[in-house]
This record gives C-alpha cells, sequence and structure tokens, in this order.
C-alpha cells in the first residue's frame, strides 16, 4: 500500500483510478470503520485497566485493614503495617491511573482535555477538603476507631459521587452504577461498624470495581479488524 | 446511478487521515505527531496527505508554540466531516443498502 501512497501523493490531486481497484467499496468502508474505532479506543482511557487496578488497591487495602483490626486470620497484622500496605497500594493507583490517562490524552487538546482536566481537578479539591475536615475532626477530639470509620466511608462518598456525575456527563451507565453501588457500601460501611467497615469497603467496594472491570474485560470489542486495520 | 467517489480522501491514505481525525470530537485538536504514531506514517508522507486535505477544506492545521517548541495541531472541519459522511454514504449505496 505504501508504494500506491507515494504514487498518489505525487499525482497532483487527481485520483489515479486504477490506484485504488484493489479496494471494493465493503473494504473501504470497513477501512473506515476500522480506523474510527482504533483511534477511539487509543485515545480512550482504558477501563478495564483504571478500575482494575483501584478495585485490587481496595480489596487488598481494605482487606488488610480489616485483619489488622479483627484479629482473624492466619498471620497477626499490625495496624501500622496494614496502613502502610493501604497508603502503599492507593499510590500506586493513583500513579498508575495518572500515567495511564496522561499517555491516552497525550497530543490531543481541546473541548474534552478541557473537561477532563476540570473533572480531574473535582477530585483533588474534593479529597484535599476531606482531608481537611478529618484534619479538624482529629484535633477536635474524635477518636480513632470514629475517624477510621469517617475517612473509610466518606471517601467513599467522594469516589461514588464524582463517579455518579462522571457517568451522568459522560453517558456511562457503568460508570454512573459504580458510583451508586459506592455510595450503597459506603452506607452500608458506615452502619456496620468498626472493623466491620474494612471488610464491607474491601469485598463490596473493592469488588464493585472489580466486577465494573471484568465487564470490560469479558465485552467484545467493536472492532471490525477486518480489511486496512493491519497496517 | 453510480455515484461518484470524492476523489480528495477516495485514496487510501487520505481516507484514513480522515477517519482517525473523525474519531475525535468536535471542538478537539490533535498533535501531528501523535496522528503520525495512530497511523504509522512517515512525517513526510502525512503532511503530503494533509496538505492536500487541507487545500480541499477538510482539515483545520493549527501551528503553535509551545513554549519554545512549535507544535501542530489537526481537526478535521464541519466540510471534511461532511465529506467523510458523504463518501461512506456513497460506499453504502454502492454496496446495495437502503
Amino acid at each position: 500500500m505504501s508504494s500506491d501512497d507515494a504514487r498518489l501523493a505525487g499525482s497532483g490531486g487527481a485520483t489515479d483510478p486504477a490506484t485504488e481497484q484493489d479496494l471494493a467499496p465493503a473494504e473501504l468502508l470497513a477501512l473506515v470503520e476500522a480506523e474510527q474505532a482504533r483511534t477511539s479506543a487509543a485515545l480512550e482511557p482504558d477501563a478495564r485497566l483504571i478500575y482494575g487496578c483501584w478495585g485490587l488497591a481496595w480489596l487488598l487495602g481494605f482487606g488488610s485493614l480489616y485483619l489488622a483490626r479483627a484479629e482473624i486470620g492466619p498471620v497477626e497484622l499490625a495496624p501500622s503495617v496494614a496502613g502502610l500496605v493501604f497508603f502503599g497500594l492507593l499510590v500506586a493507583a493513583m500513579v498508575i491511573t495518572g500515567m495511564h490517562m496522561s499517555r491516552r490524552f497525550a497530543g490531543v487538546r481541546g473541548v474534552s482535555t478541557r473537561i477532563g482536566a476540570m473533572y480531574g481537578w473535582a477530585w483533588v479539591l474534593g479529597f484535599s477538603t476531606y482531608a481537611a475536615i478529618l484534619t479538624g475532626a482529629g484535633r477536635a477530639g474524635v477518636d480513632e476507631p470514629v475517624l477510621g470509620l469517617l475517612w473509610s466511608t466518606g471517601s467513599g462518598l467522594v469516589v461514588g459521587l464524582l463517579y455518579v456525575a462522571g457517568g451522568a456527563l459522560w453517558q456511562d451507565w457503568i460508570q454512573y452504577g459504580l458510583g451508586a453501588w459506592i455510595l450503597v457500601a459506603s452506607a452500608a460501611g458506615a452502619l456496620a461498624g468498626t472493623p466491620g467497615v474494612y471488610l464491607v469497603m474491601s469485598l463490596a467496594g473493592g469488588g464493585g470495581f472489580l466486577l465494573a472491570a471484568a465487564f470490560f474485560v469479558l465485552r467484545p470489542l467493536g472492532r471490525s479488524g477486518s480489511a486496512g486495520a493491519a497496517t | 446511478m453510480v455515484p461518484d467517489l470524492d476523489p480528495v480522501i477516495h485514496a487510501a491514505a487520505r481516507l484514513k487521515v480522515t477517519a482517525t481525525l473523525a474519531a475525535l470530537p468536535d471542538g478537539d485538536r490533535i498533535s501531528f505527531p501523535r496522528v503520525q504514531k495512530l497511523l504509522g506514517m512517515t512525517a513526510g508522507n502525512l503532511s503530503v496527505h494533509v496538505r492536500k486535505l487541507e487545500d480541499a477544506g477538510y482539515v483545520d492545521v493549527v501551528k503553535k508554540h509551545e513554549g519554545r517548541t512549535p507544535a501542530t495541531y489537526l481537526s478535521l472541519t464541519r466540510t471534511g466531516r461532511r465529506a467523510l459522511e458523504d463518501y461512506t454514504a456513497a460506499l453504502r449505496q454502492l454496496l446495495g443498502a437502503p
């Protein structure tokens, strides 16, 4: 095909019909569809990766917090170690998400990146405000188990609301449903009290993320993969 | 009657460039190197085709300076988007679709 391209490039605008005779209308149509699907897939964030890494971080992070406080399981886990595991997993998920997003949006400017940036800052603003609220609550004498209940379910509130808003904004039912599910899980966790809250956030919250990731893994990709796609 | 196919995009390389740019939402631009990477084309080859599409009024080319480095951004014009729609409609007509 590249020799055809070169010939066309030099043909001064007029198309030489002979150069395109090898591509039938059906193949040309398939080529248009394949290019559009391929480009969309390359520019959109990969839901499998994003939901998958946050699902694992919640499942294992909240899971270790639960094991450290519930005093069950084969190994004894110090709360400080569990806290470090949780924090490390969150940072890893944040780094993976940030790197992935910047790679997918590289070179794109305009309305969609502006929307993405505004939405991204909503997360930063939301969590910074919540961190300040928790700091204030700690200073006011709220004790550790209550703080634990507040930060885990309150984070679920922020995440759930932003996913619900994002789902509405991008007309994405999976994101909307995941947000609603995380809100329900956070409510259930708050009512469960400590240490049950960590188990709920781990299994229901993390599990919700992983189910959403599984949906995108199992969903057949909308690529035709036929003529012209393999260039 | 056999419909006429737009000669500007009835060439595999330009059709690919047009289809790729059409995948971007309206109001978005994409950098020349990113398009090059997406399509696996050389810079020379891509710029030849982009110039033809620009001459036809199908592609808008914006040159910006990001810091010190010049950057070229491409986007499909309304005319270009319509041309691709007409082109695929003509293909469907050729295929006998209603």
